[in-house]
């Protein structure tokens, strides 16, 4: 059986510099995996091919047995990538409840300019209902209707996962969850990831800095340095490789 | 031989686009300054040029001062004074502004300054009259022949010196002296180099009076060029130093400056070969004839549109804006049922008395001021959905209402359709050439979007509408339009087309507001907010760029059409021209540009402020109301909602604490549900 998310020598430089090197990476059905390195590895770069947010120079992308390599974003949104942001990025002057529904507007394509000029565009009840199955879930129902500037960075963020979740994802990016956090809020992301991913059963792709959270999240972890992969394997395995603590942990204690 | 002739045309023409060529980099350069140096892309800069050429003009010609002093007084004193006004004043408090607001804050300011000037003054701009050179005798016979090919005039040889003496100066300050160092650092962050120890708002003030100064000594070197001293050609001129500017990706001075010289020559050299070229052909005739004027246009907007780094020089934004506290919530809007009942009531009550009046005691000048009140109206909700919608500053609106304009004009008179279904036509096509626009420019946003539109409005204003099939007759035999019938109604009479407008207002109204509740306003507002985070939910940006901009132009265009019906003519210059569309978006932003009721507000403003409060209440010039509106959208940068939110958040929050005093305080805790979606069907 062939990996939910397959990206073959994913190569792209810029002006003249390498700043991924034939990276491979695969992604099991269901599965979490943990993507670190050092500032400047490439690990923006790599997920931003993945997303299609700048195309690769070499390599493949494939979701599913598709190659998505030359898709535009929204399309690869559309065939099955969700993703949260590092810098959170969410819709101004929007209440929580309305950036999960405009994800499940698009998810359905219901959208169309002649239903919303016959007044069929609001929405609709079961679309409201579905929302707040995925609120509830992160424990934002009672946050629904509020503003989305009152919420809290580690709120906002949970907002973005449940956006992604709307589009019903099979695999999810997270670009480092948890920047910005402090240990009790990385804790409880974390905790309500694992939740939200036991019950719906999406793959995560998480990119992070946290190797606690990560040593805690993933089950197996690549590692890039310099815009090469210098290991993969099991979380624990990698993180106790001398050459991935040399390049990357330094001194630093591993938490296992 | 044939060769030495071609080389020698070319020598001249080369000759001849210098003098120009030197004022368009001198306007390319002021853009630049303060551009680099605060942020800001100033739209105003035109206005800038003009008030000092109008202010030279009637200090020598009302006043007959010589001309150094009044040189001196124009552009020594006056322009450098009023770039140091803008700065203190304005930009300085807007620092951490958003480009977008900032722009519009210029555009209110290109509107509002000329006429306050023309105000303060008693200037009038009259045809045939502008100012002399800075020497006497300046447009005589040629001075300086240096090749025997072409003699430049003296006015011609000063322009080019004052202009090279000034680039020369200006340069020395960038390279050898602090400020100028000072003045690269501060457009990086205004605060971070004051961190650094640098009085940012010092070198900032000084930026934009040297800048003032520049576009003051331009617009009085350019003045004897043009045949009438008004700020329309100023405003062009403007757009030129853009495109020039733009050569220069709009940061570099150089070639700024290089790119105004170049455009100058390529001016003289296309009047020179185009027409031998197009000889004999006369199919081409109307094009080259209008070539020349376009060109600048074509350059600004290829520039925008194909160069990949203009693209990605997201606007200079300030790393520390993010500090700012988050505007105030709309949640303060929340009001009670009560309160929203007693507003309807009231709003009912006033259409009610209103309607009666013009139905059965207004005479026919009241009549027509409503009837163009109402179509306005129209045409301002496709600003609501370009600008309150889909966040987007358009300055071609006025385009996409000429070209129903012209539509519907050329099928009744040509083929004979009738004049409602050449409306509906008209707006069609306008909804195509809308869709068509929007294609190239759909990876530009903010600042860029804007200028790439208006470099399109002006390529529209410089040749489509000389040409035959859209509006040329207009300028030979006028552009008449018939009225409507349909049926048994026969719309000659006004207030009959008073009803059929308000029917159009009635429907369009309703058609945005369900857009905007709907998925299409909902995706819009989603890319507003975060284009990267709509793309990642599957949202297509371009396919939701092309249906605000289609649906846009559809609803200008409508409004277009019915203009010209109204008026039984299309009036292009008077109606449609860029400038004439830049007050439009000025008026609707500085009321409301999210709300229905504000482009009805501004619609109303636009046809019945003048007449009503300030000629029959205060008994003043029709032109306060550019300078009343161009003012008021410099509160956009704080409150983008527009003046009428605003003012209905402060009274409401009024009222409601006096209801809640006198409801002893037990219906505080209302049910918030209830209330905002009251709210939103309200607006």
């Amino acid at each position: 059986m062939s990996a939910l998310l397959e990206a073959r020598e994913v190569t792209k430089s810029f002006s003249g510099i390498e700043a991924l090197s034939k990276v491979t990476l695969e992604v099991g059905a269901g599965e979490r995996v943990g993507l670190i390195g050092p500032n400047g590895a490439g690990k923006t770069t790599f997920f931003n091919c993945l997303l299609g947010v700048i195309n690769s120079d070499g390599g493949s992308v494939q979701l599913g047995g598709t190659d998505i390599s030359s898709w535009p974003v929204h399309r690869r949104a559309h065939q099955g990538i969700g993703r949260t942001f590092q810098r959170i990025e969410l819709f101004s002057d929007t209440s929580v409840r309305e950036h999960l529904l405009i994800a499940e507007r698009i998810r359905r394509g219901t959208g169309s300019f002649f239903r919303d000029m016959i007044g069929l565009g609001r929405a609709h009840r079961d679309e409201i209902e579905a929302c707040d199955r995925v609120l509830d879930l992160l424990g934002l129902a009672d946050r629904g209707d509020d503003p989305i500037e009152s919420l809290s960075l580690g709120e906002g963020r949970l907002v973005e996962v449940g956006r992604a979740l709307m589009t019903d994802p099979q695999l999810l990016l997270l670009d480092e969850p948890s920047s910005g956090l402090d240990r009790q809020e990385t804790a409880l992301l974390a905790r309500t990831l694992r939740t939200v991913q036991e019950q719906r059963g999406f793959a995560i792709l998480l990119v992070e800095h946290d190797v606690e959270l990560v040593a805690g999240f993933t089950e197996r972890t690549y590692v890039l340095d310099f815009g090469r992969l210098i290991a993969s394997g099991s979380t624990a395995d990698v993180l106790a490789d001398p050459v991935v603590r040399h390049a990357y942990l330094g001194d630093m204690e591993v938490p296992t | 031989m044939i060769l030495a002739s071609v080389a020698q045309d070319i020598l001249r023409a080369v000759l001849q686009g210098m003098p120009p060529g030197t004022v368009y980099a001198l306007i390319a350069l002021g853009f630049v300054l303060t551009y680099k140096t605060s942020g800001v892309f100033n739209l105003a800069f035109g206005a800038q040029a003009y008030i000092s050429a109008a202010m030279y003009f009637q200090a020598r010609n009302e006043w007959e001062w010589g001309a150094l002093p009044a040189f001196v007084l124009a552009v020594l004193l006056v322009a450098p004074a009023l770039g140091l006004l803008l700065e203190r004043l304005i930009f300085r408090h807007l620092r951490t502004a958003s480009a977008i607001s900032k722009l519009v804050v210029t555009i209110g300011l290109s509107v509002a300054l000329p006429n306050l000037f023309e105000l303060v003054i008693g200037f009038e701009p009259v045809a045939g009259r502008t100012p002399e050179g800075l020497v006497p005798n300046g447009n005589g016979p040629p001075f300086y022949d240096p090749f025997g090919v072409y003699g430049w005039s003296r006015n011609e040889l000063t322009q080019m010196a004052v202009a090279l003496l000034a680039i020369a100066i200006l340069g020395a300050i960038f390279r050898f002296t602090a400020l100028g160092l000072a003045m690269r650092a501060v457009v990086e962050s205004p605060r971070m180099t004051e961190l650094a120890g640098v009085r940012a708002d010092r070198v900032s003030a000084f930026a934009w009076a040297l800048s003032s100064l520049f576009a003051g000594l331009a617009g009085v070197l350019i003045a004897p060029r043009f045949n009438t001293l008004e700020d329309i050609a100023f405003f062009e001129l403007m757009v030129i130093g853009i495109a020039a500017a733009a050569i220069g990706l709009l940061v570099s001075m150089p070639r700024a400056m290089l790119g105004g010289l170049a455009i100058g020559i390529v001016i003289a050299l296309s009047n020179t070969f185009l027409p031998r070229w197009a000889d004999g052909r006369d199919w081409l005739q109307p094009l080259v004839d209008n070539f020349t004027l376009a060109l600048p246009f074509l350059v600004l907007f290829g520039i925008l549109v194909f160069s990949p780094r203009i693209r990605a020089s997201t606007e200079a934004a300030d790393p520390l804006a993010g500090v700012d506290p988050p505007p105030p919530q709309s949640a303060a809007l929340t009001r009670s049922s009560v309160l929203t009942l007693a507003t309807r009531v009231f709003a009912l009550l006033v259409l009610a008395v209103g309607g009666w009046w013009v139905f059965t005691q207004a005479d026919t000048s009241w009549i027509f001021l409503v009837t163009q009140g109402v179509i306005m109206s129209v045409i301002f909700l496709s600003i609501t959905v370009m600008t309150g919608m889909a966040g987007q500053i358009s300055l071609c609106q006025g385009t996409f209402a000429a070209i129903g304009a012209f539509s519907v004009y050329q099928l009744a008179e040509r083929w004979e359709v009738s004049v409602l279904a050449g409306a509906l036509i008209g707006a069609a096509i306008a909804a195509v050439v809308g869709s068509l626009l929007s294609l190239p420019v759909r990876r530009l946003g903010g600042v860029w979007l804007a200028v790439a539109t208006l470099a399109f409005a002006f390529f529209f204003d410089a040749v489509m509408v000389r040409q035959t099939w859209v509006g040329a007759a207009s300028l030979l035999q006028g552009t008449r339009v018939p009225r409507p019938t349909l049926g048994p109604l026969d719309f000659a009479s006004d207030k009959t087309f008073l009803v059929l407008c308000i029917v159009v207002l009635i429907i369009t109204s309703v058609v945005v507001i369900q857009l905007r509740e709907g998925t299409i306003g909902r995706t819009l507002r989603a890319l507003r907010g975060s284009e990267l985070a709509a793309q990642s939910i599957g949202i297509n940006p371009a396919r939701a760029r092309l249906i605000a901009f289609a649906t846009s132009a559809f609803i200008a265009g409508l409004g277009g059409a019915l203009l010209a019906v109204q008026q039984k003519n299309v009036n292009y210059d008077q109606n449609f021209a860029p400038l004439a569309a830049m007050f439009w978006l000025v008026l609707v932003v500085s009321l409301s540009a999210r709300t229905v009721e504000g482009a009805i507000f501004a619609g109303a403003s636009f046809s019945l402020f003048e007449r009503s409060i300030l000629r029959n209440i205060f008994g003043l010039s029709g032109k306060w109301r550019f300078v009343l509106f161009g003012l008021t959208s410099i509160q956009y940068a704080r409150h983008p909602e527009g003046l009428l939110e605003y003012g209905k958040r402060r009274s409401t929050a009024k009222m409601q604490a006096r209801i809640d005093r006198l409801g002893s305080g037990g219906d505080q805790d209302l049910d918030d549900g209830t209330d905002r979606s009251a709210r939103e069907v309200s607006s």
